[in-house]
């Protein structure tokens, strides 16, 4: 008894534990074995897609099967040199159409001298990328005859898997700033369906070049400017924005402009109308407590189709229509002039390792839509993911003339 | 190390002597700082994995390189993933509220609000190096025994920190640090309303770059104690990373050897 009562003394003598439950996480922790990962020059997955479309009308479903090698290869061979290589190969199999064929696409292909610290060249093909928006980047000057093979139209895939461009860049770097200039010459007529061509002719058809000036104005105002020309164009000037209008908030503008003939004009080789036109793609990315990011954003093609274009391409002649879709599609343009584009990402969606991530794409001149949504779970070296589709509109719209009106694909990655 | 020591030795006699005995709370909160940070410019290797229920449900290794702003005197972080694979070589930049995310495989750079994370239970500004002493106003509140990440009593300064500006990651902080030695032991962050959002034990304390610094943080959510992150930190170097190479435009470029 006496013992106990020592005891309990010596109990409620001695500090607290806040609780139980901390010296439970601490005990966790005691028991925790970590071994730190190290990095690797390589980063290699492969995929298997199984997708079932639903065309328009009565006709049966189609069902196909995807098998994806995707490679990146990035390595300081010797100090200051560095050498990048990123390689994709989709090997498709649809069953009941014509065309089933393997596509390899040379991502990209590079060597990087960085003679000092703040000096740096590139020479080979590179992605090079520009824009602060989501769903459309006006800025993205290179991304013209990109994609060779899409096997979804989720945006960042549309990023990921996407032709360089074959150019010669060098950069300049200081405190809170860069100046970047490239050169990317012409090397093919036209473009190349053979399944392991390196495909210079998509996007090395002309000359072309671009500079690229950011710096600091103030700790919230960092402007990106840019400068891009080439054969048989006049200079766009483009302008990316970013703010922060709250500690949940991020506000982005994208804008680009200068003269140049309508999309319409160039893919139906209509007269010359050729006239200082801007385009915008603007919006805000909103992040709730519990992690889910939502971004709405406003685009506009000033190139592309206004409401009375649009409805008379449609009504018109087949072949025009087609020839329009096609040549805005190979630009990743829009073909009308107004779009929303509305996007969420929930991370750990009520699981943990499960992601939800949804987009709708609303044309606002003819009030078509395409949705799409994606379920991904993850483990350490495993993505498995389900996708689906759905394209709505009236018969020759934006999204209602796309082929399949419902999609549904399967997806596995693995991680090596 | 002495370094770092002399500064926080001379910190306590400053305020002490200012004070009277006792030394001001933000004396003893930038002791802490500076046993928590190098003083100089470095990188080390953060392990974190996450438990749900007593069961790892995640795990992630990352590599921070951080240097103070001469201006600020707060961290600029550039935070590299090696793991999982999935995630491997993607990048964070941290300097202040400025935070970005670049993906090598799409050459995205993203830029991310503060309430964006891309880790779990931990915020961004949770795996980087934050001097509390810049961005937070402390208060003694209490000189009393807790216990530490290792069951320990240890006499403490209770401090209570009060943001000084509002784009900082917590809103208010209770720390309790080692009276003794300046070590911080333990910490609970809360919102602007008062809720607990999470606890953290700094432990494991060893030798690194000179002084001996908490090589682990035990965090516990505020809301579901079952939720549970340890962050572990190894490969502490000294390494410098050039003022250009904290910003957007160089995220494309970041190899290091």
């Amino acid at each position: 008894m006496r013992i106990l009562a020592l005891f309990l003394l010596a109990a409620m003598s001695s500090p607290a534990l806040a609780d139980d439950a901390d010296a439970a996480a601490l005990l966790l922790a005691d028991k925790t074995t970590m071994t730190a990962e190290q990095s690797s020059d390589w980063h290699v997955y492969v995929e298997a897609a199984a997708r079932e479309a639903r065309e328009r009308g009565a006709n049966p479903s189609l069902h196909g099967t995807r098998t994806s090698i995707d490679a990146r290869f990035d390595q300081t061979f010797a100090p200051g040199w560095r050498a990048v290589f990123a390689d994709r190969l989709d090997m498709n199999r649809m069953n009941g159409v014509s065309g089933n064929q393997d596509i390899n696409t040379l991502k990209e292909a590079y060597l990087s001298w960085q003679a000092q610290p703040d000096r740096i060249a590139d020479l080979g093909r590179i992605n090079a990328r520009n824009g602060v928006a989501f769903g459309y980047n006006p800025t993205d000057y290179f991304r013209s005859g990109a994609l060779r093979s899409i096997v979804s139209l989720d945006p960042a895939s549309l990023r990921e898997n996407r032709l360089g461009s074959a150019m010669l860049r060098g950069q300049a770097l200081w405190n809170g700033g860069s100046l970047t200039a490239l050169y990317s010459p012409k090397l093919a007529d036209k473009p190349s369906n053979a399944d392991f061509s390196p495909d210079f002719g998509a996007t090395n058809q002309r000359d072309r070049w671009q500079i690229a000036l950011s710096d600091k104005l103030s700790e919230a105002l960092n402007p990106q400017w840019l400068l891009s020309g080439g054969a048989g164009q006049s200079p766009q000037l483009g302008l990316n924005l970013t703010a922060l209008p709250s500690d949940a908030t991020v506000a982005y503008f994208e804008w680009s402009g200068g003269r140049a003939p309508s999309l319409a004009a160039q893919a139906l080789m209509s007269p010359d109308d050729t006239a200082f036109r801007s385009r915008v793609s603007s919006g805000l990315t909103y992040t709730t407590p519990n992690n889910i990011s939502f971004t709405a954003e406003y685009e506009y093609n000033g190139a592309g189709l206004h409401e009375a274009g649009w409805n008379a391409l449609r009504r018109g002649r087949p072949a025009a229509y087609a020839l329009y879709r096609n040549f805005v599609a190979n630009l990743q343009e829009l073909p009308t002039r107004d779009n929303l584009f509305l996007y969420a990402v929930w991370q750990d969606a009520l699981v943990k390792n499960l992601d939800l991530t949804a987009m709708v794409r609303h044309d606002l001149v003819d009030h078509s839509r395409l949705q799409w949504l994606e379920m991904r779970y993850h483990w350490t070296r495993v993505d498995v993911a389900l996708q689906t589709q759905l394209d709505t509109g009236q018969p020759g719209s934006n999204y209602g003339a796309l082929p399949d009106r419902r999609l549904w694909q399967a997806v596995a990655r693995y991680f090596f | 190390m002495k370094f770092n020591r002399l500064i926080a030795g001379i910190l306590l006699i400053a305020s002490a002597g200012a004070a009277g005995a006792a030394p001001s709370a933000q004396a003893i909160l930038a002791a802490s700082d500076a046993i928590r940070n190098p003083g100089k410019p470095f990188a080390l290797t953060v392990t974190l994995v996450e438990y749900r229920n007593a069961r790892q449900v995640d795990g992630n290794t990352l590599t921070v390189y951080s240097k103070a702003d001469a201006n600020s005197g707060q961290f600029r972080s550039l935070i590299r993933f090696v793991a999982p694979a999935r995630d491997a070589n993607k990048l964070m930049l941290k300097s202040g509220n400025d935070l970005w995310f670049f993906d090598p495989s799409s050459k995205a750079s993203i830029r991310l609000s503060p309430q964006q994370r891309l880790l779990g239970q931990a915020a961004n500004g949770d795996v980087v190096t934050v001097n509390l002493a810049k961005d937070y106003q402390a208060q003694l509140a209490a000189e009393e025994n807790v216990l530490d990440g290792d069951r320990q009593s240890r006499r403490c300064y209770k401090l209570a920190l009060a943001a000084v500006s509002p784009d900082v990651t917590y809103h208010h902080i209770e720390m309790w640090i080692d009276a003794s030695n300046s070590r911080p032991v333990k910490a609970r962050f809360y919102t602007e309303s008062g809720q607990l959002l999470k606890t953290a034990y700094y432990r494991r304390y060893q030798a690194q770059l000179g002084v001996e610094r908490p090589t682990e943080t035990v965090i516990i959510d505020g809301l579901d104690p079952n939720w549970v992150t340890v962050m572990r930190y190894s490969d502490y170097v000294w390494r410098d990373v050039p003022e250009a190479w904290l910003q957007r435009d160089y995220l494309p470029r970041f190899k290091p050897e």
